[in-house]
């Protein structure tokens, strides 16, 4: 874990990537979001479908959701049971869809609507340290959750994660606010970890909560709580 | 045509209920009546035989009310029943024995019509008639049995007048209730029909509609790639902009889900393909599932400040809607030089509240509506 912590520290090993995705084109232009290595994110492996890149040792694994026709959510929970870093990479940003994979134990989702370079690797290099981190869909999904076992979010942290889906930066989120852009950030990481905390477990999703506790997003017991929120929740049959 | 078989339907409880009062009425006064003010002589007790003529009358009355009101018998009828089979005693006990079953005894035959009126319409309906014909039936053979007579003429006349009665009040009951249960199907079956008219109607338009973008985003594909072909720089950030925008649309086509669009969605997409047509690059994150039912007067509010910031955008918007059951919220942000922005929020009278921000050479206009003051806490 602790390893993993300073794989983004300025001087450490690049973050090791393995993608699934069906179209070329995609992963031509993910490889040049990578640009020349060495960078602080490398492509180690890079396939169409999951079993293509099964067995490699990587951070984190980019799965494009639409695999050759077939939406592979249902796939997300096996691959983040073994402890592997998911970041789900897709054009589907219904809400709906961003919840299942997330509650599946998916670190966070990348929208392919409108993903920039650096926001792309703001995200795997959060995802890689096992920090929190939300982007557009992932805020949308989460301040819309209606469902029973949702996390008890503030006003405050509801109105970030809006706000942050609907404005065009964390700066203008905090100058509608009125606070400052630390403040808007440490609102939506919260949300995320809470988040994380309510949904059924997974070792991802721990490696986030212990992170979120050592860099003291939250305290311990805050997390004691939210998992008995947790255990409530009923088990999806497999 | 779905209101004009309700109305239908609705006329056949009516009538078929008033019908059997009318038949009560008419009954009551054309026979009971005569036979009471004609026959005073042939009565051993003639005031008991008015008083049990003015109970009917006092029991269709009661009966009536609801029947007029609901089309259908009152709520309670144990002790009107009672009463009706108490005034068919009373009417047997009016007359000498050698009258029994003859003209003058109206009141055997008479009181089922007011059965019929008191379990109309009511669910256990069938049961309670049988029950209530049967003890008026009971009633007239003991009394046959009591006052002796019992010979085959009298059974003959008994068993005459009691399928009689009961074949018209028990029939008239039943062929009522099918009419109006056939009526009634008739309804549901026609609601259904409506139903998925509408369905097949919208899904039509649905398809005509993405038929219809998939040709328009046809043609600018088709026209970037002769554009290429004719030797256009695909380093061109114009031809980079234009081929991004044509993806863009595509994905969109391709993640709309909806089967019946939400009015204020069909609104924003048709303002959304006018930005598109003047070449302006949109971003519309998928609007999700679920979009709560918006009182009078919302939906406009929600969407004037929007769409005004989305007409005016000069080369790039981004459209989002986020709605849960007690909120929706609308916002744009696009390069709109132009637009008068109000730098502190503006409350319209439905409750909407918009708020505009610059930064960074961009406008950012937010929508929100709240269900309630308590809900937005």
């Amino acid at each position: 874990m602790g390893q993993q912590h300073l794989a983004t520290e300025p001087g450490g090993e690049p973050v090791t990537v393995a993608l699934v995705e069906d179209h070329q084109v995609v992963v031509d232009g993910v490889r040049s979001w990578f640009g020349p290595t060495p960078g602080p994110v490398a492509l180690v492996a890079q396939g169409p479908t999951i079993e293509a890149v099964q067995g490699v040792t990587a951070d984190v694994l980019l799965l494009d959701l639409n695999l050759n026709g077939t939406m592979v959510i249902d796939r997300v929970s096996e691959l983040c049971q073994g402890g592997q870093r998911v970041i789900v990479f897709s054009e589907h940003e219904e809400p709906e869809t961003v919840r299942a994979v997330l509650d599946a134990g998916a670190s966070a989702f990348i929208g392919k609507g409108r993903a920039t370079r650096e926001s792309c690797l703001e995200t795997i290099m959060e995802v890689a340290a096992d920090r929190p981190t939300v982007t557009p869909p992932m805020a949308q999904a989460i301040a819309t959750d209606e469902r029973p076992h949702r996390p008890q979010l503030s006003d405050k942290e509801r109105e970030a994660l809006l706000f942050w889906f609907q404005s065009m930066s964390k700066a203008s989120v905090a100058a509608r606010m009125g606070i400052k852009e630390r403040t808007v950030r440490q609102y939506i990481d919260r949300a995320r970890v809470k988040y994380a905390a309510a949904g059924r477990p997974a070792p991802t999703k721990e490696k986030l909560l212990v992170c979120a506790i050592q860099d003291g997003l939250i305290q311990p017991d805050e997390v004691t709580i939210y998992t008995s929120l947790a255990a409530r929740t009923p088990q999806e049959p497999r | 045509m779905t209101e004009e078989i309700e109305q239908v339907a609705q006329r056949y409880a009516r009538y078929t209920a008033l019908g059997a009062a009318v038949i009560t009425a008419v009954w009551h006064l054309g026979y009971n009546l005569t036979v009471t003010l004609t026959g005073w002589q042939s009565f051993r007790l003639p005031w008991l035989n008015l008083a049990a003529w003015l109970a009917y009358a006092v029991v269709f009355a009661v009966a009536l009310r609801p029947l007029a009101r609901d089309s259908r018998g009152p709520s309670r009828i144990r002790e009107l029943a009672v009463a009706a089979l108490a005034l068919d005693v009373a009417v047997i006990a009016a007359l000498p024995p050698h009258e029994l079953l003859g003209i003058n005894d109206w009141a055997w035959g008479a009181v089922g019509w007011l059965g019929v009126m008191l379990v109309w319409g009511r669910p256990g309906w069938r049961g309670e008639l049988i029950a209530f014909l049967a003890g008026n039936a009971a009633i007239m053979l003991a009394a046959m049995a009591a006052t002796g007579i019992l010979d085959r003429v009298a059974v003959s006349k008994y068993l005459v007048v009691i399928v009689g009665g009961i074949t018209m009040q028990f029939g008239y009951t039943w062929g009522c209730h099918l009419l109006r249960a056939r009526a009634e199907d008739a309804v549901v079956l026609a609601r259904r029909l409506a139903a998925d008219d509408a369905l097949r109607e919208s899904a039509q338009r649905i398809h005509t509609d993405r038929l219809r973008r998939y040709a328009a985003i046809r043609d600018v594909a088709e026209e970037l790639l002769q554009q290429l072909a004719d030797g256009a720089d695909p380093g061109d950030p114009r031809v980079r902009d234009d081929c991004t925008a044509g993806a863009m649309r595509l994905r969109r086509l391709i993640t709309e889900r909806e089967d019946v669009p939400d009015e204020l969605v069909s609104a924003l997409r048709e303002r959304i393909e006018a930005a598109e047509r003047r070449k302006v690059m949109v971003t519309v994150p998928p609007f999700g599932e679920f979009l709560p039912s918006l009182p009078d007067g919302v939906r406009e509010d929600l969407l004037r400040a929007p769409v005004r910031a989305l007409d005016g955008a000069r080369t790039r918007a981004r459209v989002t809607v986020s709605a849960m059951s007690t909120m929706v919220s609308v916002a744009v942000v696009a390069d709109n030089d132009d637009l008068p922005i109000s730098h502190t929020p503006v409350r319209e009278p439905s409750g909407v509240v918009v708020t505009y921000q610059r930064q960074g050479g961009e406008v950012w206009v937010n929508s929100i509506w709240q269900r309630s003051p308590v809900a937005s806490r």
